[in-house]
């Protein structure tokens, strides 16, 4: 990274609280419980994810978060109420939303439809097409590029129809652009907050890993070892642009900066 | 010889059918037979058809057919056309009784429960004649493909070695070369484009793009061998001749070419029902020949449904000339494939389904959430999944099995917790990972009317089990109607 990319980082990382967190953080719930599976069926993927905020007793609806719960785990729940709210589920809709599944055991709680219709199955707008659809052919840019790779709390797997896909964003246009350095920065969530009574802080080893799973699937996407470059960013280093945090303040933080560096 | 006429219903008018079926079932290694461009045989549901791309293979000397080891075996021994390029376990005992159990195929190495068991005893091949399995003996701890030992991470204990091949001095755990033994069914060396075809460039259940092949570059698929230890039909090829044809030497490049090239071209399905008649008649486009000329590795979802076969036997023709009971099975097909497509139920618990990927647990599927390419049955995605078939407390009793107790020594196994109790740990003996203890590679769903028995440990002894099994396994009701149904679909492919 060159030194005013990195002063602009920095600026970045200065003001984004200023940017994001406050605008947005009143709107953004967040607490730990057990789900809940509602057993509505329409058809394939449909049951509905609830869950329980402990401290107010809303029950919201969780199940658009791209990593659905285990129902014999507690989940961390990280959301914003959606705008259009239909009632399909039981909950206050909650959308975006994120979900991480967290080591506290749970006791298995599922409700019956009770007259709930759940929503059918629509495909993710991110989602990886197949190997047999033909994909356009990238002119070679050749302008710097940062992507971000986000990742669920405590996590450092690849997120299915969220971080897969933007991913190959960012493998595509690495491979095409023949960089001269990739940098792969990963973050880590490690200031310790008290959510729901657990106390949730990240191991700052987690930046390291992530970043280490992101460069390893640029390598295998095509991108030349020798042109990456892995770094550990600051601690709870707020995102900003993060796409793939669809504007939530915390899942922001929990992320791998891409840097295709083209000169 | 002219064996058969079967009466198989047509679009216009009935019709006779005769085909000529093989004479000689067996292949025995270096018998020097011409494998032809076509070849049918009988099973107990109706007709199998084996098809090779181009013209006749001469197999003389071919590194397929002719016994390259020292035990005498070649590929085919275990490999037989007749068995869907399997082994039915009604055939390991025919051969036993052809031979008084000196063929090849009961060498003593992984053709017999142990090595050191007394050879030329039935009871020391019980496995093999019974339930139609094969040792695959596993370095233990495992090594990755350039050969360093991997750090696992859970403990194998040994907790019931019927056989001593995992206790003993020579095999097992407490061995010079540490080791544990298996017992898996040969799965089928046919219709591969479909099993090495990459339908996506990275694997969810693993979260990580796919890794490639060193010698060609090409992505690799996942979706070889139950444990997925070699990651292409060459490397299967070399670790095979290793083993199981007790090959002490190198298969050399021509060697590998020859086995390779013809395992591209061999395809095999169902192609006749004895209740049903023709498999690919009546607008029904079943048998081997659409595999055959099909593109391999589309998802069911977005392209041709899966089973979709035989969706024109959904509405045959009122007066079409067929028989009441031809009529009956072709509507049991028909509906067999709907259920397989349609009917959900809640998956739980399963890894590599329900975890880590972020489908949810539990997550309402039906058959064709795994079972998603198009024509095949098997995963698009690598296909390590656990469906409980080897491992405790869903698999069914075993005790002619080896038991093994793992124990997770860093995170617990997301579903089974920290100590797990497994027949064979699967997917986990070439990863060490505690998390993949029980997967096991999904296969074809293709000629399984002639290979019987099924799942990778042989534990459904025909197709009605395995309906049973999930049917158990995933609480999902199926009607007394809905089991015909699917039996009679998987008999058909």
């Amino acid at each position: 990274m060159n030194a005013a990319r990195a002063r602009a980082l920095v600026l970045v990382t200065l003001l984004t609280p200023l940017l994001v967190g406050a605008a947005t953080a009143a709107e953004q719930v967040r607490f730990v419980s057990c789900p809940i599976y509602r057993d509505v069926d329409a058809g394939r993927k449909s049951g509905c994810w609830l869950a329980d905020d402990p401290a107010t007793g809303a029950r919201y609806d969780v199940t658009s978060a791209p990593t659905k719960p285990d129902w014999n785990r507690a989940v961390l729940v990280e959301g914003v109420k959606a705008s259009r709210q239909d009632d399909a589920c039981g909950g206050a809709t909650l959308d975006p939303v994120r979900v991480s599944v967290l080591d506290a055991p749970c006791v298995r709680s599922m409700l019956p439809a009770e007259g709930y219709r759940g929503r059918p199955f629509v495909l993710p707008a991110r989602n990886l097409a197949p190997t047999g659809v033909p994909r356009p052919i990238a002119s070679a840019p050749r302008t710097n590029r940062t992507f971000h790779a986000v990742f669920d709390f405590g996590s450092a797997f690849v997120v299915y129809q969220l971080t897969d896909y933007l991913l190959d964003e960012a493998a595509s246009y690495a491979v095409a652009a023949k960089p001269v350095r990739v940098v792969v920065t990963g973050h880590a969530a490690t200031a310790p907050a008290r959510v729901s009574g657990h106390e949730l802080r990240e191991p700052a080893s987690l930046a390291r890993e992530r970043a280490d799973v992101v460069a390893e699937w640029l390598r295998r996407s095509g991108v030349p070892a020798s042109r990456l470059e892995l770094r550990v960013g600051a601690d709870d280093a707020p995102g900003t642009d993060v796409a793939g945090a669809d504007g939530l303040v915390e899942p922001a933080r929990r992320r791998v900066d891409i840097d295709v560096l083209v000169e | 010889m002219i064996v058969a006429a079967f009466l198989a219903g047509g679009g216009i008018g009935a019709y006779a059918v005769a085909k000529r079926v093989a004479d000689e079932r067996w292949w025995s290694p270096g018998d020097g037979r011409a494998f032809p461009s076509q070849i049918d045989y009988r099973n107990d549901a109706g007709v199998l058809r084996v098809l090779l791309d181009g013209s006749p293979l001469p197999t003389r000397g071919h590194p397929f057919f002719a016994p390259t080891g020292t035990n005498g075996r070649a590929c085919v021994t275990c490999h037989q056309p007749a068995d869907a390029m399997s082994l039915s376990a009604a055939t390991a005992r025919e051969r036993w009784e052809a031979t008084r159990g000196r063929d090849p195929l009961f060498a003593a190495f992984d053709g017999s429960n142990c090595p050191t068991l007394p050879q030329g005893q039935r009871e020391s091949h019980s496995l093999l004649l019974e339930r139609g399995l094969i040792r695959v003996q596993r370095a233990w701890p495992p090594r990755a493909a350039d050969g360093t030992a991997i750090d696992p991470d859970f403990r194998i204990e040994v907790v019931r070695d019927p056989y001593g091949c995992n206790t003993g001095t020579t095999y097992g755990l407490a061995a010079a070369e540490p080791s544990v033994s298996v017992y898996r069914r040969p799965r089928p060396v046919a219709n591969l484009k479909y099993l090495t075809a990459v339908g996506f460039p990275y694997d969810p259940k693993q979260g990580m793009a796919l890794p490639t092949d060193a010698e060609s570059g090409a992505m690799i698929s996942g979706n070889l061998m139950a444990d997925a230890r070699a990651p292409t039909l060459a490397a299967q090829a070399r670790d095979a001749a290793a083993t199981h044809l007790e090959f002490t030497g190198a298969l050399s490049d021509a060697q590998l070419r020859g086995i390779v090239d013809f395992e591209n071209r061999v395809y095999v399905a169902q192609w006749l029902d004895f209740d049903g008649g023709a498999l690919d008649t009546d607008g029904a486009v079943g048998g081997p020949a659409t595999l055959q000329g099909s593109k391999p590795g589309q998802l069911g979802s977005t392209g041709r449904a899966v089973w979709s076969e035989f969706a024109a036997w959904e509405k045959l023709p009122a007066d079409a000339p067929l028989s009441p009971e031809q009529r009956a099975f072709r509507e049991s097909v028909a509906r067999g494939a709907r259920v397989f497509r349609e009917k959900t139920f809640l998956i739980t618990d399963s890894a590599g389904i329900n975890s880590p990927i972020g489908f949810g647990n539990p997550v309402r599927n039906s058959c064709v959430f795994c079972h998603n390419m198009s024509q095949m049955g098997n995963d698009v995605a690598p296909g390590q999944v656990d469906l409980g078939t080897t491992t405790l407390p869903h698999a069914d009793p075993a005790p002619h099995l080896p038991l093994f107790r793992i124990t997770c020594l860093k995170q617990p196994h997301p579903h089974y917790g920290r100590v797990i109790l497994t027949n064979d740990p699967g997917y986990a003996l070439t990863t060490g990972r505690c998390a993949d203890v029980g997967k096991i590679t999904l296969q074809s769903m293709r000629g399984l009317a002639a290979r019987a028995p099924y799942f990778s440990n042989g534990s459904a002894a025909d197709l009605r089990a395995v309906v049973d099994y999930y049917d158990r396994r995933y609480h999902i009701g199926y009607t007394e109607q809905e089991k015909r149904d699917l039996v009679n679909l998987m008999r058909s492919l």
